[in-house]
């Protein structure tokens, strides 16, 4: 079983159930394979404790694979299964680290290496880290209760921190639009985190975020449609 | 030939018809027509711009919701044309007036620099929601020059208060401290100092407090490292101090900032003369 499929296992992420099911399965029947899971899973709740990660390069890369494959898998249009509960904040808590390791791979490309990974490889996987960062996003927006509560500041502050990661990623990537957009969420993030909006300034807010959210996802899927046609 | 964007013409349709579902309330034909055209602007991101740019045009010129006209305006920014960029600043300049501040959120976001050049002449004649659009726009196009020149120029001290915060927010440095040459570190530079945060700002932070020739002074430097989570600065302060009263604000500063250090602190505050 690909190592991207026990990432994405750990983080209840990007496995339909009955993916999940045979995963569950095959821990149950190959002990080897639960061993090599249990490894990784001490790894990854290391990384989530940690308050500032510090990811190894293999880890990233298999992150990185991870997140491809899922959005190789969604492009095939199978929607993921997500378990989001608003009630639960664990959820929020595991997605946050998983994008800071995530993000980690946009950081540490300088600090590893001698020079930023370029061309179309690193181009486009980038931006499906990004499509898949929008679409998760959207999904939480949709997902979160209508009426403040402790949570929800938590979970938009949660949004917030990943976003600004993601503008840092897409300026090292030189996608200087993409870091437009992200940073032009910043401040509507901010004002439905505000304590005193009303429910329908918070609702008007949030449908404007999923309207541009989608716009910029089908943007990203054109470009890199029109990247692909002309290669 | 782009085969992927078929339907232009249903697109338009959905655009200007204003779907008549006549047996329908007319609430209901309004929310209708309100989501259609939302879901048809939407799709126009997968025509070619030259396509979807005159649709988008004529949504904004329509009788249209104003949040249709909100969404048409980001499709816009999505748009890389001058035309597009046009159509902003036609709106920036003469929409009504929530549409206008959208319509200059929208400049920054498609990051054309003679649209964004176009702000800062909006921006002189502006009232104060403009002005703090257009300094949201240029905090969302990155351009910190334009931001810098604004907070130079600043004709009051609100002006100038809020460049210098949105230079913080865009963490431009060098700017601040550029400005603090012809203005001294003012208390809404240091503020901003503390926003933009880092080792150098907070190397800063400790010299301007431990040089405050005002008590002002000294809690905006206090107040930018509280801002800059800089807690090992407040702790050296803490350590270094002989007055009890200052030792007092110090260590109230680190509660707020809920240092790991505090702890140590207290039990050294508590130890002492046993």
């Amino acid at each position: 079983m690909h190592e991207e499929t026990l990432i994405l296992y750990y983080y209840n992420d990007g496995l339909s159930s009955s993916e999940r099911r045979k995963v569950e399965a095959a821990l149950d029947d190959d002990p080897g394979l639960a061993a090599r899971y249990g490894r990784l899973r001490a790894e990854l709740d290391d990384l989530a404790d940690s308050e500032t990660p510090v990811v190894p390069s293999h880890v990233m890369h298999r992150w990185h694979d991870a997140i491809d494959g899922a959005a190789q898998h969604t492009s095939r249009g199978v929607e993921p299964q997500r378990s989001f509960s608003p009630l639960s904040f664990l959820w929020g808590a595991a997605v946050t680290a998983a994008l800071a390791i995530g993000i980690g791979i946009g950081i540490l490309l300088d600090v590893d290496n001698s020079a930023p990974e370029t061309g179309p490889e690193a181009s486009g996987a980038f931006s499906r880290g990004v499509a898949v960062y929008l679409r998760d996003t959207k999904q939480e927006l949709a997902a979160m209760p209508a009426h403040m509560s402790a949570d929800r500041t938590t979970l938009i502050l949660d949004i917030i921190e990943q976003n600004r990661l993601y503008e840092l990623a897409a300026e090292q990537n030189d996608s200087s639009d993409v870091a437009r957009v992200l940073r032009a969420f910043e401040p509507i993030l901010l004002r439905l985190a505000a304590e005193d909006i009303t429910p329908d300034d918070a609702e008007a807010l949030r449908t404007q975020l999923a309207f541009e959210l989608e716009v910029i996802l089908t943007k990203l899927s054109r470009d890199s449609s029109n990247d692909r046609q002309s290669t | 030939m782009n085969n992927r964007f078929k339907a232009p013409a249903v697109v338009f349709a959905l655009l200007l018809t204003g779907f008549a579902l006549a047996q329908d309330p007319v609430a209901d034909v309004e929310d209708t027509d309100e989501t259609l055209k939302i879901a048809a602007l939407h799709a126009l991101m997968a025509a070619p711009p030259e396509r979807a740019l005159p649709l988008v045009t004529r949504v904004l010129e329509a009788d249209n919701t104003h949040e249709v006209k909100e969404r048409a305006l980001f499709v816009l920014s999505q748009i890389n044309r001058p035309e597009a960029g046009a159509q902003l600043l036609k709106v920036a300049r003469r929409g009504d007036s929530e549409l206008r501040l959208e319509a200059v959120r929208m400049i920054g976001i498609s990051g054309n620099p003679e649209t964004l050049a176009e702000l800062e002449v909006l921006y002189a004649s502006g009232d104060e929601d403009l002005r703090a659009s257009v300094l949201e726009a240029y905090l969302i196009a990155g351009d910190k020059d334009t931001v810098f020149r604004i907070a130079q120029n600043a004709g009051d001290a609100d002006e100038f208060e809020a460049a210098v915060h949105m230079l913080g927010t865009m963490g431009a440095i060098a700017e601040l401290r550029s400005l603090s040459q012809s203005n001294g570190f003012t208390e809404e530079i240091i503020e901003a100092l503390g926003i933009a945060g880092g080792d150098d700002v907070n190397a800063t932070l400790l010299e301007i407090y431990r040089s405050a020739d005002t008590e002002d002074i000294r809690e905006a430097a206090l107040e930018g490292m509280l801002i800059s989570g800089y807690d090992e600065g407040v702790i050296e302060l803490y350590r270094a101090s002989d007055d009890v009263e200052e030792k007092r604000q110090l260590l109230e500063t680190l509660s707020m900032m809920g240092s790991d250090g505090l702890m140590e602190i207290i039990d050294e505050a508590l130890s002492s003369g046993q």
